[in-house]
């Protein structure tokens, strides 16, 4: 792909943001690099069957959205502790440059595909979260607001051994109205050492002109943990891949998913998974409903790799349609190259059960409260999942405000 | 079981699909493809001129396209050199069309049949047979009392002569166009033999009907059309079977099946493929059911180097149902890539499908799989399963299924699972005095049980031998 299409994407640019924000040589260099990547780089894969292409990630119209030198957020971040260090990206360097360019891109390659690229090149927001070993840490939040045509922010979690952290982050549109559409770019890195556990939640709930990109992946060492929540409310069209490579032996993942889609909102959402060691186990979980002419798109991949002996490996996704043109598409993959594995998968597409409702009815409850009963409960298990009540409580809360 | 293991035992089956015959042919193509080849293979079929027509429309289609290589995870088809092929090969036999009697037939083609077992089903257990030698059916019979009603069970090449008008509306037009992939446009440009079943309405063909190819020579390419029309009310089975000795150049298999299943007919195609491990076996299958129809697939795919081979069934009628059963079995060298397609066009449809694959040595399966449906297709539903077992950590097990629902009253699933033989259960086969293979052979059995007890039996037979034979050698 090119960049000429947009203007203000050049070198100078770049530079502009690393220098007003004095960063480290380094990390100029890498977003550099990034861009000129851009000339090469392609959008991320979509699945295509014949005649039908999942996602029109062309449709999004980057010469339109990218203002690289206007963007603006308000964020709060807490710590809740002293023990954990929880600052904006770009003032975390002075103190723990050494740890940010020990990780930066560890995990994540900034050239993994054009949209990437294109983060690491102009990200002026983000958090660094780091857990020094031992330390227990629970209600890290991050609560950001997005108040320019385009934002990029680039988040990474450093989480020492046997250390152990919640971050809950939330991205909503602020009050400064922009008329057009805008563009959301979101990466996260977290990078769990040995016997760490790290989980990461994550609501993303903008207005919907907004296009949302969001790649988080995680990488375990031995007996670490990562678990990601990713909640999707938000966005005309978002597209949110979660990954976590299970490099270390006797690590985990869990991968909860939620969305909920109105009018004709997109949802692309991937959850993968690669066992790379030994006694490696995996759970995906993604459930979502769709309303109106929404649409959502959902790819679950489980890649069992030679040397991941023992692994355990599990998936479920399930939709529920509320609209008659609502539209759904699914595909839960399994790559399995060991055969000790056991592993599995499902996908449902439905609507509500006309039995349970039927019941419900019975009781005296009128249809619309007795459906939407029936959708609250549809989210009970995901929800469930959710260790943090706050958390737990914004997402039901969002649930039952689409359902109004 | 145990007695019916023994008698699997003695037979050698091995033996019955590796033997090789000197090839003797009456005709054979010029390696490779162009318009002439194209002219050749028609005129020597003395072939009407749309047929023709249609033929080189499919080729020009087929130089167009390009090799699908982008598919995830994909098998190999680098080696596929069409230049290297020999597309067409007719032996020298007598009579087009097929002899109605093996004895009419020249030894060595008759000697290969035998040994395949051939004749010997037909006069146990089917209605009609068809055996294609090469790129042409050598031998067609179908029982009289089938013709009396109206049964149409015959060579492909001769229906184009004898039946013009059903063949030019049905062949390649609305179920399976040479556009619809690379390889169904190669089919369509030098297509040879088959076979054409036609059911008239209200007629239930009690007995299956067999047709059996084989590819003897080194290098070709066979191309067999199969067109089955069962009007309203019908009902038939349709057997495919398919071998070929191993040679050192591949072959390529593209094979060309379409079936139209009219308003309450039922359609049965039962395939069970063993073709020798330098095949490439890429096929394009289709069935269009209409209101009420119902379609039934059942592959067993043992053989080839690479399969790629999607059944697929559009349910186009109001109530039509679709089943697919399908068991993959790659061993050494082998990337089995298969699975169902499914379209619900239409309110109140229903398919299911029941997929088992076993890999070990190296092997390589994949469930590739899509359902499809449309908006307005109310109350339909869809049940996929797959399961897969794997042998060792040299195998590959993947499972790709695609689904894409535009309509909300529906009941879709898709469930699938992979896991390896139990050590438990074996440790308990062999307390029972079974020793270490017996109990993994039997726990194979078992796990494609499900599958081979909707085959008749002649082929729940075959296939049981030929997992056997897959069996042995890597557990002796």
């Amino acid at each position: 792909m090119s960049t000429q299409a947009i203007e203000s994407l050049s070198e100078d640019t770049v530079r502009r943001i690393a220098e007003e924000r004095d960063e480290p040589e380094w990390l100029l260099e890498t977003r550099l690099n990034a861009l000129s990547a851009l000339e090469t780089a392609e959008l991320p894969d979509v699945i295509q069957t014949p005649g039908r292409r999942w996602t029109d990630l062309g449709a999004l119209d980057f010469e339109a959205l990218v203002d690289p030198l206007n963007q603006s957020d308000a964020t709060e971040r807490s710590a809740g502790d002293d023990e954990v260090v929880v600052l904006p990206f770009t003032e975390a360097l002075d103190e723990y440059g050494d740890v940010i360019e020990a990780n930066f891109g560890s995990v994540l390659d900034p050239e993994h595909n054009y949209l990437t690229a294109l983060s690491v090149a102009l990200f002026t927001t983000g958090t660094f979260v780091y857990v020094p070993e031992g330390v227990d840490v629970e209600d890290v939040t991050v609560r950001a607001e997005m108040n320019s045509r385009s934002l990029f922010s680039q988040t990474l979690v450093v989480a020492e051994e046997s250390s152990s952290v919640t971050i809950l982050e939330s991205i909503e549109t602020g009050d400064d109205e922009v008329a057009d559409d805008r563009y959301f770019s979101n990466l996260v890195e977290v990078v769990a050492g040995e016997n760490a556990n790290v989980q990461f939640g994550s609501l993303q709930n903008l207005d919907d002109d907004a296009y949302t990109y969001s790649l988080k992946r995680g990488v375990t060492d031995t007996y670490a943990t990562v678990d990601w929540i990713e909640s999707n409310f938000g966005s005309k069209l978002t597209r949110s891949d979660i990954e976590t490579e299970l490099n270390g032996d006797g690590s985990e993942s869990q991968i909860v998913g939620t969305f909920f889609g109105t009018d004709d909102q997109h949802f692309d959402i991937n959850a993968r998974v690669w066992h790379q060691a030994e006694q490696t186990t995996a759970d995906l979980v993604t459930r979502g409903v769709l309303d109106d002419v929404a649409r959502s798109v959902y790819e679950g991949v489980q890649d069992v790799g030679e040397d991941a002996w023992n692994t355990s490996s599990y998936q479920r996704e399930n939709t529920l349609m509320l609209s008659d043109d609502a539209e759904a598409d699914a595909s839960p993959k399994l790559i399995i190259h060991n055969h000790d594995t056991e592993a599995s998968h499902s996908a449902t597409v439905g609507q509500v059960d006309a039995e349970d409702l039927f019941y419900l009815e019975s009781r005296s409850i009128d249809s619309r409260t007795a459906r939407n009963m029936l959708v609250e409960g549809f989210f009970v298990p995901v929800l469930e999942e959710i260790a943090v009540d706050e958390f737990r409580d914004d997402v039901e809360e969002l649930v039952i405000e689409r359902l109004q | 079981m145990s007695s019916q293991q023994d008698d699997l035992k003695e037979t050698d089956t091995e033996a019955r699909f590796e033997f090789k015959k000197e090839e003797n042919s009456a005709f054979k193509s010029e390696k490779g493809l162009t318009e002439e080849t194209v002219r050749v293979i028609s005129e020597d079929k003395d072939e009407p001129e749309w047929m023709l027509e249609r033929r080189l429309r499919a080729l020009k289609q087929f130089q167009k396209m390009p090799m699908p290589t982008d598919w995830p995870g994909q098998p190999d088809l680098s080696e596929v050199d069409i230049d290297e092929i020999v597309p067409y090969i007719r032996p020298d036999i007598d009579k087009r069309g097929g002899a109605d009697s093996w004895e009419d037939l020249p030894e060595e083609i008759q000697d290969t049949f035998d040994k395949l077992g051939i004749p010997e089903a037909e006069k146990n257990a089917l209605s009609g047979v068809g055996a294609q030698y090469e790129s042409e059916i050598v031998y067609q019979n179908m029982q009289e009392q089938w013709e009396e009603k109206g049964v149409i069970f015959c060579d492909m090449d001769k229906a184009v002569q004898e039946h013009e008008e059903i063949v030019r509306e049905h062949f390649m037009t609305k179920c399976v166009p040479p556009s619809d992939n690379k390889f169904a446009a190669l089919h369509g440009a030098i297509w040879s033999g088959g076979s054409f079943v036609y059911v008239p309405e209200n007629t239930t063909v009690e007995m299956p009907v067999q047709a059996y190819f084989r590819m003897n020579s080194e290098g070709m390419g066979q191309f067999e059309h199969t067109l089955i029309i069962a009007e309203e009310g019908s009902e038939v089975h349709y057997i495919e079977g398919c071998s070929a000795p191993k040679y050192s150049a591949f072959n390529l298999h593209s094979g060309g099946v379409e079936v139209f299943v009219g308003e309450d007919a039922h359609v049965q195609y039962s395939t069970v493929q063993n073709w020798s491990k330098n095949t490439y076996n890429l096929n394009t299958k289709r069935a269009i059911a209409e209101k009420g129809g119902r379609m039934e697939w059942i592959s067993g795919s043992m053989g080839s180097k690479a399969t790629m081979l999607y059944p697929s069934t559009i349910l186009k009628g109001r109530g039509a149902s679709d089943n697919h059963i399908t068991i993959a079995f790659a061993g050494e060298g082998q990337d089995i890539d298969t699975g169902a397609k499914v379209y619900h066009n239409a309110p109140d449809t229903k398919s299911t499908v029941e997929s088992k694959s076993i890999a070990k040595d190296g092997g390589r399966t994949n469930y590739r799989g899509l359902v499809h449906i449309a908006d307005g297709a109310e109350n339909s539903s869809t049940a996929v399963e797959c399961d897969a077992l794997m042998f060792d950590n040299e195998s590959t097990s993947d499972t790709m299924p695609y689904m894409e629902i535009n309509e909300s009253k529906v009941d879709v699933a898709h469930e699938a699972t992979v896991g390896k033989i139990g050590d438990e259960d074996i440790f308990y086969l062999q307390s029972r005095g079974l020793d270490d293979d017996d109990a993994k052979q039997m726990i194979v059995s078992g796990f494609i049980e499900p599958i081979t007890e909707e085959l008749p039996i002649e082929y729940a037979v075959e296939l049981n031998r030929l997992v056997e034979l897959e069996m042995e050698g890597s557990l002796g």
